[in-house]
């Protein structure tokens, strides 16, 4: 089991290498560097204004990072240049207010992204047959046509049982054709989490998902975190929760003025902090 | 002058013996077409300047495209629906040489364009008031911008702002009342042309009031219906 979980931590996910991130003269990163390996929970803890949330938002380029270098699936996504949505789809986010689309019942929260993509996948494809249809006309050796394994219909159809699916996962299948305003935080969370998780990501990054929480509610998010920690998900999580941290990540990194301060594991960091700052912050936290 | 009773026979005899009702039904649905389509386009090239117009305008097509929906803007909000219905009818149609038979496809394609202008105006507030998070986890989930802003952000704003519109919508079935400057016989013309042979207008035109009155009134309810049966689909 051991061996497993470190054989699968030697691939890097996606590697950050001297990122900077600057709103006008403010500069709120100066230059942080790490690797997210497979099947790895991080923790990001900090004081508020660390930059630690904006860290985590560069990550998947919601804020455009200013310098440095971002690299996923090999390809740097912090250049402006390479179409991120694309990059967008294996890199799920879950965010302090939920974000829920108000206009969308639950499950069609769930459906929409990986229909999006299916639908979009496929009509590329049929454009593409029709260009080799229309130049084989001319041609005397055919070329074949892509293969069409799947229709729009079937695209739902998969989504729509894949939305259930994870509904009945977190409990929530009644409230599969209800909107989100009539659900609680704690719901909302859920969903949000399992709407990431809908198209498969290779990592999720959370935005302190339980800081805008009913305390009561605080608990079944974390659980569910806790669940896809277990299963192997990678996580980034900016967090409050320290106990949640100590108990899940398997890597904690302090961040402070825009840098990585100190970072270890969970045992190390609140066992035996020796930045200066982050005993100062330990000790009011805990 | 004669007495009020005597106008009002006047009127009825106008309007029921000589038929002047058929003409006037026929003014009110030309009135509520020009209406309804031109409401229609307007918000159709509305919703669309005021995308152009919330756009993050980091490259270059963005910002020109911004100018030109600027520019459109206030030149339809700048001058006088008369003017452009005018300017549509006696100047574009000759120079771009096309015949027709009457004004109300111009008035239609005029009113649309020019309420085109108001309706980005008040679909970009709709746009920002809608919570910048709803487009941020759009953009995370891997949708591009346009498809958030259409698919989530979009279908609010309206929601939003479905009041506003059909304030949009009275006005511009007042504002109708103009075309008869293109020679289109609109609810107000047929109603004239009731008065015509006695060249009394008295009952005609109170009666065109209350007409216009009793369809703003319709509409303002039909509004106030729809945003609760909108709010209530979300509950």
């Amino acid at each position: 089991m051991i061996m497993e979980k470190e054989m699968a931590l030697n691939k890097t996910v996606l590697s950050v290498r001297g990122l900077t991130k600057k709103f006008g003269n403010l500069e709120v990163l100066r230059g942080v560097d790490l690797d997210i390996r497979d099947g790895e929970q991080i923790a990001i803890i900090g004081p508020s204004g660390c930059g630690k949330s904006t860290f985590l938002r560069c990550i998947n380029c919601m804020e455009d990072p200013s310098g440095g270098s971002i690299i996923f699936d090999g390809v740097d996504i912090a250049d402006m240049s390479v179409n991120i949505n694309k990059h967008r789809e294996h890199i799920g986010m879950v965010f302090q207010q939920f974000n829920l689309f108000n206009n969308k019942t639950v499950k069609e929260n769930i459906m929409l992204a990986p229909v999006y993509v299916g639908v979009r996948d496929l009509r590329a494809k049929k454009r593409k047959n029709f260009f080799i249809r229309l130049a084989n006309l001319f041609k005397k050796e055919k070329k074949a046509l892509l293969p069409l394994e799947t229709t729009e219909a079937e695209i739902k159809a998969k989504a729509e049982e894949n939305a259930m699916s994870l509904l009945r996962r977190i409990g929530l299948e009644e409230k599969a054709n209800v909107y989100p305003s009539t659900l609680s935080g704690g719901q909302k969370q859920r969903i949000a989490i399992v709407r990431a998780l809908a198209m498969n990501p290779e990592v999720i990054l959370f935005d302190e998902p339980t800081s805008a929480l009913d305390p009561e509610m605080v608990g079944e998010v974390l659980d569910l975190m806790k669940q896809l920690a277990k299963e192997g998900m990678t996580m980034v999580i900016v967090t409050h929760e320290m106990g949640f941290a100590r108990e899940v990540a398997d890597r904690v990194l302090f961040m402070d003025e825009g840098k990585i301060k100190e970072e270890g594991s969970p045992a190390e960091l609140f066992g035996n902090p020796k930045d200066a700052r982050l005993k100062d912050f330990l000790s009011k936290v805990l | 002058m004669n007495s009020f009773s005597e106008m009002w026979q006047e009127f009825v005899k106008q309007f029921i013996t000589r038929k002047g009702y058929e003409n006037v039904l026929k003014g009110l649905g030309i009135t509520v077409e020009i209406a309804v389509l031109g409401l229609l386009i307007g918000i159709l090239i509305g919703t669309l300047i005021a995308v152009v117009r919330v756009m993050p305008k980091y490259k270059t097509l963005p910002r020109v495209l911004d100018k030109i929906c600027g520019g459109y803007v206030e030149l339809f909000r700048g001058t006088p629906m008369v003017v452009q219905l005018l300017i549509g009818y006696w100047v574009l149609l000759p120079a771009l040489d096309i015949q027709v038979n009457s004004g109300v496809p111009v008035a239609i394609i005029m009113f649309g364009l020019n309420s085109g202008a108001y309706v980005s105006e008040i679909m970009r507030g709709g746009i920002n008031s809608v919570d910048p998070g709803q487009m941020e986890a759009g953009r995370a989930v891997g949708l591009p911008y346009s498809t958030s802003m259409l698919k989530i952000v979009v279908p609010q704003a309206v929601k939003n702002i479905l009041p506003t519109l059909g304030n949009e919508f009275i006005v511009l079935i007042k504002e109708t009342s103009i075309v008869s400057f293109i020679a289109v016989t609109d609810l107000y013309k047929s109603f004239k042309q009731l008065g015509d042979p006695t060249y009394d207008y008295t009952v005609p035109y109170l009666m065109l009031a209350l007409t216009y009155l009793i369809m703003v009134l319709l509409i303002s309810a039909g509004v106030r219906a729809l945003e609760k049966k909108l709010k209530k689909s979300e509950r």
